[in-house]
């Protein structure tokens, strides 16, 4: 934690004092200096979890690469959605939105007496074990992301949106973060209603939150990697991963799709949507090859998404 | 002969040892001295700090999100106010050492005593509501919905009002105790924080955070009589103890000023380590010892030279701290 301090929070403290609070100040908005002071440290964390996840997943995409491409053409819009994920420009917006929203209706749940379900509550003495409650939180939100996950691919309306993710042909460790934004949005009201309910994650989730974006980066890698019979079964891997993006596997048959999970395959099993064998197949949604459009840049991948949705609210399929 | 000289050579040595193990021991007890507790926000821990050696000698875990401290008005426990975990905390102030928990206190953000001890008052920040508890049993008694992020509090000497600051409405509101409602609200500037009742009960000190200065505030004519030119960030008080002068920490400025609250004036200021916000001055109000928010640090001051003594190192957005042999809180 000395390291941690010493590096992190030296260069934190130097961001915030040169750059941050002077804005602050100059705007009228000094009343939000400890909330700025910890997204400067987000932001840090973000750029340096992507300087390192290039320097180490980049060399193993040219080494063992699961897909052999003749260019990358394409894969750069997809830095720029991990830049501003990762930096911290979309959840900011985010967070602007609907914090105010949370807090009213948080504050309007106290006035009528309730209070969320917080999982430090679960057992007695539970709050005492941080490590513990760590855990529960950690399973709690990956067994979320999940049902939110099949949610994506089950709503034709969600889907409309979520398709962009999974439009990717040369899917790289950059794709995890392509999202519409309007989905973004969707996960983010999705898990402030989850805090409602239980409470919001502890402090210490930050190293976790940094761990959990950098799997579901190798994940999405360009690398033929399996985590071997046991370990496929513990941790969502490259090679479990590339059958959820796979045509014809991706978004098919009953479940519309299989390997749903982000961090633990633990829930496809206990659901039946977890496929271990296969070849590895192109990525991408089946309708492309008829034609459907997903956009090459970032606006008109955005555009392109409001349009799958309105088709899909004048009852068309896609 | 009681005591021949063979003896004599035997046992005083002996108790020579003795004697300088006892006061080897003594001294030990001393040296070990008392516990400074530290709150960390962004941890939700507590450091526990051997303030001789300055060590940390133990980690307590907080609720969530922790953000401010202190102690009963018996000095028996000290009561950590966990804002997302819904819960008030209390320790042993001497060591750290949990005591219990009371859940279901709603988003407690600043907390405090009535002088009357009747009342236990929070405020949630993030809610917009104030409550009223019983101080007894910590019952609810009233729920209270005010401006935005109502922050710092200070009550009248006769236990009428709780004061309280408004941080994104610029007012100070007053809530009647008795009758359980907002008898007024008075716009003081931009972003008040800390709110300090003078020792003549005559004067409210607001911490100005956007402006960067001090409203003093009459609160029976209900105006803003004067404004005391601090620094930037102008946000939390903590008394001297000599019946006259009070801190105000300047968050965004590293700065403390030191208010004469006769003549309402600065009468010192000290640079501090990024982030000043909660203070605590030692008993014998030499040193001023304060949390470093930006720098995770604890910082001493020495309070006659203005010089910075030295700092420790705590946690993440260390925010309250306590030691039991503090000055007098006036």
């Amino acid at each position: 934690m000395d390291v941690y301090a010493g590096t992190v929070g030296v260069l934190q403290t130097w961001l915030f004092e040169a750059v941050v609070q002077p804005v602050l100040f100059a705007t009228g908005l000094i009343g939000l200096d400890e909330l700025a002071f910890g997204a400067t440290e987000w932001f840090i964390l973000g750029a340096l979890q992507v300087l390192l996840l290039f320097i180490v997943l980049r060399p193993l995409e040219t080494w063992r690469p699961a897909e052999r491409w003749t260019d990358r053409q394409g894969v750069g819009v997809d830095v720029l959605y991990t830049l501003l994920h990762r930096l911290g420009m979309v959840p900011l917006a985010f967070f602007a939105l609907l914090t105010p929203i949370a807090d009213s209706l948080e504050g309007w749940t106290r006035l009528h007496g309730f209070m969320p379900w917080n999982v430090e509550d679960w057992w007695p003495g539970f709050a005492e074990h941080p490590f513990a409650t760590f855990m529960a939180y950690l399973l709690v939100l990956d067994f979320s992301e999940y049902a939110r996950h099949r949610l994506q691919h089950r709503l034709d309306l969600w889907w409309a949106l979520h398709a962009l993710h999974h439009s990717q042909k040369r899917m790289s460790f950059w794709t995890d973060d392509r999202n519409h934004l309007l989905d973004d949005l969707l996960q983010a009201v999705w898990l402030a209603c989850l805090a409602l309910l239980i409470g919001v994650s502890p402090a210490q989730f930050v190293g976790i939150v940094i761990f959990t974006r950098s799997i579901e980066s190798l994940s999405h890698a360009n690398v033929d990697l399996s985590f071997g019979r046991v370990g496929e079964r513990l941790l969502v891997s490259p090679r479990f991963h590339r059958l959820h993006h796979a045509v014809g596997t991706g978004h098919e048959g009953a479940h519309r799709g299989c390997n749903f999970g982000v961090l633990f395959p633990i829930w496809d099993m206990l659901f039946g949507t977890a496929r271990w064998q296969g070849s590895i197949e192109p990525t991408g949604v089946r309708n492309q090859d008829q034609g459907a459009d997903y956009g090459r840049g970032f606006l008109a991948q955005q555009w392109l998404g409001i349009v799958r949705v309105a088709a899909v609210l004048r009852g068309r399929s896609l | 002969m009681l005591f021949n000289r063979s003896m004599i050579q035997r046992i005083l040595p002996r108790i020579f040892v003795w004697a300088l193990v006892a006061a080897l021991g003594q001294a030990g007890l001393a040296m070990a001295g008392e516990t400074l507790i530290v709150l960390n926000s962004g941890d939700a821990t507590l450091s526990l700090i051997d303030r001789e050696t300055r060590k940390t000698i133990g980690l307590v875990n907080t609720g969530k999100e922790p953000h401010h401290l202190m102690a009963t008005p018996d000095d028996r426990s000290l009561i950590v106010a966990s804002s997302a975990a819904n819960e008030l905390l209390f320790v042993d102030p001497r060591t750290g050492e949990v005591q219990r928990r009371i859940r279901d206190i709603a988003d407690p953000y600043q907390i405090g005593y009535s002088p009357d001890r009747k009342w236990f008052v929070a405020n949630a920040f993030r809610l917009n509501h104030v409550d009223l508890y019983s101080a007894a049993d910590f019952a609810l008694v009233k729920r209270i919905p005010l401006g935005k992020l109502p922050s710092h509090l200070a009550f009248d000497r006769a236990s009428r009002f709780v004061f309280v600051t408004l941080q994104d409405s610029r007012k100070l509101a007053a809530i009647d105790l008795a009758t359980q409602t907002v008898a007024w609200e008075l716009e003081v500037g931009d972003t008040p924080a800390g709110v300090w009742m003078t020792p003549d009960d005559r004067y409210l000190l607001v911490g100005v955070m956007g402006s960067g200065d001090v409203a003093v505030v009459d609160w029976r004519t209900r105006e803003v009589v004067k404004r005391i030119a601090t620094d930037r960030g102008a946000h939390n008080f903590q008394a001297l103890g000599d019946g006259r002068h009070v801190f105000v920490s300047n968050r965004s400025a590293n700065t403390v000023s030191l208010i004469d609250q006769q003549t309402l004036s600065v009468v010192k200021s000290f640079k501090t380590p990024s982030g000043p916000d909660c203070m605590e001055v030692s008993a014998d109000r030499k040193e001023l010892w304060l949390t470093a928010r930006w720098a995770r640090k604890v910082a001493v001051i020495d309070i006659e030279t203005g010089q910075l003594k030295f700092t420790i190192p705590v946690g993440r957005s260390p925010h309250g701290l306590f030691f039991m042999s503090h000055a007098p809180r006036v």
